[in-house]
């Protein structure tokens, strides 16, 4: 049987993988599936975090502190991805501006971790990745700890291509 | 009288020196003519992305003064920002509110919610902007402006706007350019290299 603690990756471990990424800047509604990210980046001095009212001034605001010379990180909620489609079609695909954005998969059933997400019976987790790709936008999943090298490859994607990657965070993130 | 957005956009931008401006709808293209600039970015099209834009070049370039020219629709759509924004108090930031009451102002001059009786200095001042202030009159906005742009912000500055002449029959919607489309980015990227 599939266990959430074999999913969930530590908080101080994302940390410090967006850190080794050059973040300094965490713009974000905070998501139910990422609230230990959440704590740890904001108990972190060296990460900035800006508290959005909505998920489209969290990639506007990430979009002028690109344009300034920061690096954000954009922390939401699969909701949240589906509430911000057309600020994502204008800041990521008309501007084309590198961006990372770090999405909590809400709402997944503890039985599919472990499998496809998109086995899901839920209409907020297994229309993510398809309405990503109709967008063309490149995501990577966060599935447990053996995934962690997908954020390296997420930044770096999005600095070649100057475009916006998705991490797709499957389960609960830890406290420790 | 109100004042019109060609006139509200020359007064502002006469003493912005290095000021960096976030414009969009009608706003973006009177400051293009009246002050051409690698420091201006258009929010285009995106309504309702100027203000979080412009919180973002706050952040990231403290030294700069951030100057937003807002619509009241444009606004309405993204009231929340006023929240993002007081919470991070950006004190460079000058955020002007054309307010003509109007959706597409000079082309459809179509009514947007709440009419006249929504107060967005108000707004701003109940979401904990440091001050705001109603603005009819050109000749106000010009005594004004030096203190409002010493204030430490951030600040909300609701101007009295007069809607332009609509759209009709006679004068039909036009095919609109890439460049429309492409605008945002290619000033993103100018901007960009200005503050290199």
């Amino acid at each position: 049987m599939t266990e959430l603690r074999d999913h969930a990756i530590p908080a101080s471990v994302l940390v410090a993988s967006f850190l080794a990424e050059g973040v300094d800047y965490v713009t974000t509604v905070p998501d139910f599936v990422q609230i230990s990210l959440h704590s740890a980046l904001v108990d972190h001095d060296d990460v900035d975090v800006v508290l959005c009212a909505n998920e489209n001034q969290a990639l506007t605001s990430a979009f002028g502190l690109t344009i300034g010379g920061k690096t954000p990180l954009v922390v939401m909620q699969n909701q949240g991805l589906l509430n911000c489609l057309n600020t994502l079609r204008s800041v990521s695909l008309d501007a084309g501006f590198p961006f990372v954005l770090c999405v909590g998969q809400f709402g997944r059933e503890f039985s599919t971790l472990g499998v496809d997400p998109n086995a899901s019976r839920r209409n907020c987790v297994n229309k993510v990745e398809p309405v990503l790709e109709a967008l063309g936008l490149p995501y990577w999943r966060l599935e447990s700890e053996a995934d962690l090298g997908n954020v390296a490859d997420a930044f770096s994607s999005a600095r070649k291509r100057q475009g916006t990657s998705v991490l797709l965070v499957g389960a609960y993130t830890s406290w420790n | 009288m109100p004042m019109s957005c060609l006139e509200a956009c020359t007064a502002i931008a006469k003493d912005r020196s290095d000021d960096i401006i976030v414009s969009t709808m009608t706003a973006m293209f009177a400051i293009s003519r009246v002050s051409p600039s690698p420091l201006n970015i258009s929010s285009v099209p995106l309504m309702g992305g100027a203000s979080g834009i412009g919180l973002g070049l706050a952040l990231s370039r403290p030294d700069r003064r951030i100057i937003i020219l807002d619509g009241d629709a444009s606004l309405l759509m993204e009231l929340g920002s006023l929240a993002t924004i007081a919470g991070q108090a950006p004190g460079k930031f000058l955020h002007f509110v054309f307010n003509n009451n109007r959706q597409f102002s000079g082309t459809g001059n179509l009514d947007r919610p709440a009419g006249e009786s929504f107060d967005f200095a108000a707004s701003a001042l109940a979401a904990g902007y440091a001050g705001a202030v109603r603005i009819s009159t050109l000749d106000e906005l010009e005594k004004n402006l030096p203190e409002l742009r010493q204030r430490k912000g951030p600040t909300l500055v609701e101007l009295k706007i007069k809607s332009g002449q609509p759209r009709g029959p006679d004068t039909p919607q036009p095919d609109i350019p890439d460049l429309q489309f492409q605008r945002m980015g290619n000033e993103a990227r100018q901007l960009q290299a200005a503050l290199i």
